[in-house]
């Protein structure tokens, strides 16, 4: 066991380790497959401290066995990629400095049992709520023929995209298993989940009472006009049944989404053209 | 002329497509960004934001995480540049991006096939110790792959679509046209019930009736309304777990100041 590459990877900047777990992330469903998932996107962006760590020649089933131990399935929201990165590369780099006494599998049991808990806030957390609120304002803007919609939509993207995706990669490098335990003694994970789906739902909800519009032209002569009664009991009461009559859709899990899409125009056109429902 | 704009929708989609891919999905793949730098690169920015809104709308609630999903993404831009190149309505754009949704779906189980090789391929390179290959597979092949499968439907459909496109638009009667744009205001809410649905249980749902009552009743836009939902979530944070675990505290402060009471009483 040379210390050869040891030396290497100890004596690589932070900051240079650091940008190759962000990229890395960043670069998580460059193959996507059903078979391994993100697999190969992951032993590229550990490539990097791998290569450092094993660079002799007669290393090479070391590398070999490292670079197929990332080869596992994986599958996370590419954000929070980095945290697990960050701490494979350290616990890495921990295997080369002491072999003897450390379990390699650890390194995977350590990927598998974050990846699940970890896509679940992430993606509650990026497409959940952060999406739907940088999406629907841009969109309320949008409408309005305001091109400041769509670029506040990007900078709210990327502003809370990039430097999550950094600290992560950096919290999980340097604090790495410590982190992990800590992580599952704080209920990090509850408290997360707890807050993004109180604002994702607020806003849900915002959403479906002023986004989309669906009123009734129904009326009998003048004086009953069924939308001015539906207004003056509970405004927007036709959107929140149509969005709950969708949601009890998808709770039974008999439709297709493809086939919901068609079905929408298809009744759109038949709503349409008895004048039962307008946008 | 019209080389030149199918081009500059050709990039836009290389774009679309590396965003979730490369760049950890910074939403430039969403309808409202593809559509809006369309219109702006195509010189109809307003087309560009009616098509991108009324376009995100309707796909809003449905998440492309993994493979589960269905993405319109291309559909809208391809549909939102047809709009812009033959003048047509809007509703024109939506009734491009069915189908064009339909043939990404068919195109992508093809690529995903490829790409359970391209696993293998980097399997056997790390076993002959051939590691730049096994890099290049995923970073360099994998891309390369997307960016095919997805230029080359934009290209022709944009094209050669343009055309087929406007002599149908042209063609279709009225009740047709109003009766897609009601059923895209429907999809919207397929969408929303899909978000509903990811989220939701019988603890908070509480909340979103707090948020549609107040949008419903004020008619306040969605920024006020998502910013007030962030607050009340700290709040509701705090109430949960910052003041529960200061409780004991609260209450024997209560209970001494009630003691002070009584004592005064006394």
């Amino acid at each position: 066991m040379s210390q050869k590459g040891l030396e290497a990877q100890r004596n690589t900047p932070l900051n240079k380790k650091l940008k190759e777990i962000f990229w890395g992330a960043w670069c998580m469903q460059t193959n996507w497959n059903y078979e391994r998932q993100m697999n190969t996107a992951y032993m590229y962006a550990m490539s990097h401290t791998i290569d450092r760590l094993y660079p002799e020649e007669d290393e090479i089933e070391k590398k070999k066995e490292a670079y197929r131990r990332h080869l596992e399935f994986f599958n996370i929201t590419p954000q929070c990629a980095a945290l697990t990165l960050g701490i494979s590369a350290a616990m890495e780099e921990e295997y080369a400095a002491d072999p003897e006494n450390f379990d390699p599998s650890v390194i995977n049991a350590v990927k598998v049992a974050l990846m699940g808990p970890l896509s679940g806030i992430g993606d509650s957390l990026f497409q959940g709520t952060i999406r739907i609120i940088a999406m629907s304002i841009g969109i309320s803007l949008a409408q309005q023929g305001n091109i400041l919609g769509p670029i506040l939509a990007a900078l709210i993207s990327i502003f809370t995209s990039a430097p999550i995706t950094w600290y992560l990669g950096k919290l999980g490098y340097t604090r790495g298993q410590e982190f992990v335990r800590q992580m599952s003694e704080s209920n990090l994970m509850e408290k997360v989940m707890f807050v993004c789906s109180i604002a994702g739902l607020f806003v849900i909800g915002g959403m479906s009472a002023s986004l989309s519009n669906l009123t009734t032209p129904i009326s009998f002569g003048e004086t009953f006009v069924l939308q001015n009664v539906i207004d003056g009991i509970l405004p927007k009461a036709i959107p929140l049944g149509m969005t709950w009559l969708m949601y009890y859709i998808i709770k039974s899990g008999k439709v297709k989404p493809m086939t919901v899409i068609i079905g929408c125009f298809i009744a759109g056109i038949i709503l349409n053209y008895f004048g039962i429902l307008a946008a | 002329m019209r080389l030149v704009q199918t081009l500059i929708v050709v990039l836009i989609s290389v774009m679309m497509i590396l965003d979730s891919r490369m760049f950890g999905r910074l939403n430039f793949e969403r309808p409202l960004l593809t559509c809006t730098i369309c219109g702006l690169l195509l010189g109809n920015l307003q087309v560009g934001l009616q098509v991108g809104a009324t376009m995100e709308l309707a796909t809003l609630g449905m998440m492309s995480i993994g493979a589960s999903g269905i993405d319109m993404n291309m559909g809208a831009l391809v549909g939102c540049a047809i709009c812009i190149m033959t003048g047509a309505d809007i509703e024109t754009a939506l009734t491009v991006a069915v189908p064009m949704t339909l043939l990404c779906t068919v195109l992508d189980t093809i690529a995903s096939v490829v790409r359970i090789n391209f696993t293998h391929m980097c399997d056997n390179a790390v076993d002959a110790g051939d590691f730049a290959k096994a890099k290049r597979v995923d970073i360099v092949y994998g891309p390369v792959l997307y960016v095919l499968f997805t230029i080359i439907p934009v290209f022709l459909s944009v094209y050669f679509g343009a055309d087929f496109v406007q002599s149908i638009a042209s063609s279709v009667p009225e009740w047709v046209t109003s009766g897609v744009s009601l059923g895209a205001n429907i999809i919207a809410f397929f969408g929303f019930a899909m978000l509903l649905s990811t989220m939701v249980n019988k603890n908070t749902v509480v909340y979103f009736f707090a948020g549609f009552l107040l949008a419903a009743y004020s008619g306040l836009d969605l920024t006020a309304i998502a910013l007030i939902g962030i607050v009340l979530a700290v709040i509701i944070y705090t109430v949960k777990y910052v003041v529960v675990s200061n409780r004991p505290a609260v209450e024997s402060n209560t209970s001494s100041t009630l003691d002070d009471l009584e004592d005064l009483d006394n």
